[in-house]
């Protein structure tokens, strides 16, 4: 392939002819040379490089070799002949032009005749994307001392933005002495964590509960952490058997994933884990019972939310296990059920779970309504409702308010069906959590438009996926004529919810991890 | 249960990592991808970001934004952050644009580190954002496809002082783009602030303006055809928050016009385009000779393993 002779392939240009061979200095065609730096004013005249037979390096190759040779000095590039150039190029195969730090698989990569290019570091003073900062080059230009500022420690040291039903995303301000109460307190009374653990970290460390009984608790404890920066059963399990892991924190869904993965390859399980936590949603006995038995570990389910610094109670293994409890408060933690009324209730009476202690936000960043309706007598209002047992342990039945937890993730229904309603076609919109086959709750949508018939559900679905984070986009959609409502026009999601489980959900998201 | 005595009274989060980095030095903190970080070397890292961003002027009590996954840097400038007595905002890197304008303006965040991939979603929202002052990119994983049925490259190389601003680069290049496809019948294309050409709320073109020194470097991608990403997907592997953002809703010049345009149709709408905005000449040319080693330079290192 003829690199470099871009002029001559040129054909039916403006102004075509020949350009001269390619190692002639000063092609055809050269305007003047550009004007002293800072001078602005009409452009002298470009130099057109077309090259319709390009592939990914040729890409990148114009793109940086162009301003490298012109940074590095001795490829002596005049400062005058470069501003003039532009480049158009096609490619004759499939071609990646991939950063310097994204994996590849070369092999593949010849398998699927695709040409990978990789992008040069940019280094100190390399290319920077405009109005950017790179944060390497500010770690390689900073100095490494620096004294923790004694901030007070009331001071919010986190904001974690969690959806409520009111719409949109509230910041919970968590504070270092929240976070001090949560692995001073909590975490030693449920959960040993020792210098010598190896914690492996697949949740998103954006999360509360890995945020705060990974990433801080670890640290707190002087732990190892391994970090798993995409999730699979096979990364997960390979990560806790390269990396001897003996603490495991993630969801039920990964649980039931090692599961199945480990029936299948039972000779090559690692069997270090000396314990594990799983939280955001209930873990079946079954699977508990037999994970424990292939892993040779415990488990243990914890309760917590965002506005409590994640745990603030489990429900252990072994002995102490009860059935579909949460268990009892962990240490520093108050727990209670409260009626409508805001009087606190005795053992075995329905109400809401309150919840008090260090660990408990002091409210909603820049939202006084929105703390006031969640914080208020002292008590911070889980919006889970539930009862206490004689043994002081506690069950969650419902939830008081309107919302979907999947994956751990609160979903607001009102900010998926304001998103909906932004689509010029739809003239209303009501959100639901359904059940799916694994007893999950998925998202379900159901759809007035202004026209019948003048969208698609899998239009829709492409509508929500451009505008919403992935795990908001409802599963399923559903059109309908009108939303049931009452006398003063409020949807009952009820009866919207009292649609039956849907079947096709499965095969959907058993491709989503 | 605990008999740990590290840290024995309140602390700040800045607090308790220098307390524990300075007990275990040279143990192991963080393992990723074959690599190990000791809490020796994780406090310096934390210790540069908080003096990088006091740099940029960021003080105590500051909202500082996160948009990362599970990589080393997450912790660097989260304890970063905390060091310097800022208020770390860290969130979902699968949320979209209004999701996150919502985030930035109500927590009011001054700056934001971001995964380099997230840099076109960021540009495009930009002006939405006021607070934000500072957008600092992590880590080399910008990700770009190419395919001869579909995609089309444009670059140039042009002295600041031919733009007022970064700004102005980006909606010069766009608007050229814009009417560009205009040109080959694609009319519903219009140029969202700072990065994409868009048409039914898909993207139809990416603009990426770079800089150095006194120049902007500038890098479009257009689609003519449909881009079909599964074999790519094949070959590179991501975080699903990265796929979700590469595998945005694309549309083409084809898709819109029902017919592909060539190249060369192409090229010719847009070096008149050129032409009529910088009022000069474009004429076919070559690189010389030193232009040519500084190219080949950069495609044997684009092509190394």
């Amino acid at each position: 392939m003829g690199l470099f002779g871009f002029g001559k392939k040129t054909t039916g240009g403006p102004a075509a002819g020949p350009g001269g061979p390619a190692d002639s200095e000063g092609a055809a065609g050269l305007g003047a040379p550009a004007g002293s730096a800072g001078a602005a004013g009409p452009h002298p005249g470009w130099r057109l490089i077309y090259n319709p037979k390009g592939d990914a390096a040729d890409i990148l190759a114009n793109a940086t070799g162009l301003t490298e040779g012109r940074i590095a000095g001795k490829y002596m590039l005049s400062k005058e002949r470069l501003p003039d150039t532009v480049v158009i190029q096609g490619v004759i195969r499939k071609g990646i032009i991939a950063g310097a730090d994204l994996n590849v698989d070369q092999e593949a990569a010849q398998r699927e005749k695709i040409d990978v290019a990789r992008q040069p570091r940019s280094g100190r003073s390399g290319i920077q994307s405009v109005g950017t900062v790179s944060l390497a080059d500010l770690i390689t230009k900073s100095s490494d001392s620096f004294h923790a500022q004694p901030v007070d420690l009331d001071q919010p040291a986190v904001l974690l933005y969690t959806s409520g039903t009111t719409g949109k995303p509230k910041g919970v301000m968590l504070t270092h002495n929240n976070f001090y109460a949560q692995c001073s307190q909590v975490v030693p009374s449920v959960f040993d964590m020792k210098p010598e653990d190896r914690v492996v970290m697949v949740l998103p460390l954006f999360h509360v509960y890995a945020l705060s009984n990974g990433l801080v608790a670890s640290i707190y404890n002087g732990c190892s952490m391994a970090l798993v920066s995409h999730y699979s059963p096979t990364n997960l399990l390979s990560a806790i058997a390269d990396q001897g892991a003996t603490l495991l924190i993630a969801i039920p869904t990964m649980y039931q994933h090692l599961l199945q993965s480990a029936r299948i390859r039972k000779q090559s399980i690692p069997r270090t884990l000396r314990a594990c936590i799983s939280g955001g949603a209930p873990l079946a006995v079954a699977t508990i019972k037999e994970f424990e038995e292939l892993f040779d570990t415990r488990i243990n389910e914890g309760y917590g939310l965002t506005e409590t610094s994640s745990a603030v109670s489990l429900n252990p293994s072994g002995e102490g296990y009860k059935e579909g409890s949460i268990g009892p408060p962990a240490n520093g933690v108050e727990m209670a059920i409260m009626d409508d009324e805001g009087n606190l209730l005795g053992n075995n009476q329905e109400g809401e779970i309150v919840i008090r202690g260090g660990v408990v936000t002091k409210g909603y960043w820049n939202n006084p309504e929105a703390t006031e309706e969640s914080i208020y007598g002292g008590w911070f209002h889980s919006g889970d409702l539930g009862h206490r047992d004689d043994d002081g342990y506690y069950f969650i039945t419902d939830r008081k308010k309107d919302l979907i937890i999947r994956g751990g993730f609160n979903i607001s229904p009102r900010e998926v069906e304001e998103a909906i309603a932004t689509n010029p076609k739809v003239q209303e919109a009501a959100v639901v959590a359904v059940r799916d086959k694994r007893e999950r709750e998925a998202v379900k949508a159901f759809v007035v438009l202004k026209e019948p018939g003048s969208i698609t559900t899998s239009e829709l679905s492409e509508f929500c996926t451009a505008n919403l984070a992935p795990y908001k986009v409802p599963k399923l959609f559903e059109i309908v004529e009108a939303l049931p409502k009452n006398a003063s026009g409020k949807v009952l999601r009820r009866e919207l919810r009292g649609e039956a489980t849907d079947d096709r959900l499965i095969e959907k998201e058993d491709h989503e991890q | 249960m605990s008999n740990n005595s590290i840290i024995t009274e309140p602390a700040t989060l800045g607090q308790i990592l220098e307390q524990v980095a300075h007990k275990y030095k040279r143990k192991e903190a963080i393992l990723f991808g074959g690599r190990t970080i000791t809490y020796g070397e994780l406090d310096k890292n934390a210790n540069r970001v908080a003096n990088g961003l006091r740099k940029l002027g960021i003080e105590p009590g500051d909202r500082v934004a996160m948009m990362l996954p599970n990589i080393p840097e997450f912790i660097y400038t989260f304890y970063g952050i905390q060091k310097l007595g800022a208020t770390a905002v860290p969130f979902n890197a699968m949320y979209k644009g209004r999701e996150i304008v919502h985030i930035m303006n109500n927590s009011g965040a001054r700056a934001i580190v971001a995964l380099a991939n997230f840099i076109n979603l960021i540009n495009e929202i930009r002006d939405e954002m006021p607070a934000l002052e500072h957008v600092i990119m992590a880590g080399e994983r910008t990700l770009v496809f190419v395919s001869p049925e579909s995609t089309v490259n444009v670059q140039f190389v042009v002295d600041k002082s031919s733009f007022g601003d970064g700004d102005a680069a980006f909606r010069t290049v766009g608007e050229m783009l814009e009417q560009t496809f205009h040109d080959l019948g694609a009319t519903d294309a219009w140029y969202k602030h700072r990065g994409s050409i868009r048409a039914k709320g898909r993207k139809l073109a990416t603009v990426l303006v770079s800089e150095i020194e006194n120049l902007y470097i500038v890098n479009t991608v257009s689609f003519l055809g449909p881009l079909k990403t599964e074999d790519f997907f094949r070959v590179i592997w991501v975080t699903p928050e990265v796929k979700d953002k590469v595998v945005e809703p694309m549309t083409s010049v084809e898709e819109l016009i029902g017919r592909r345009p060539s190249l060369e149709e192409f090229r010719d709408a847009f070096v008149r385009r050129l032409e009529e905005r910088f009022g000069s000449s474009v004429e076919p040319g070559d690189l010389k000779r030193d232009e040519l080693f500084g190219y080949e330079k950069t495609r044997a290192l684009a092509y190394r393993k």
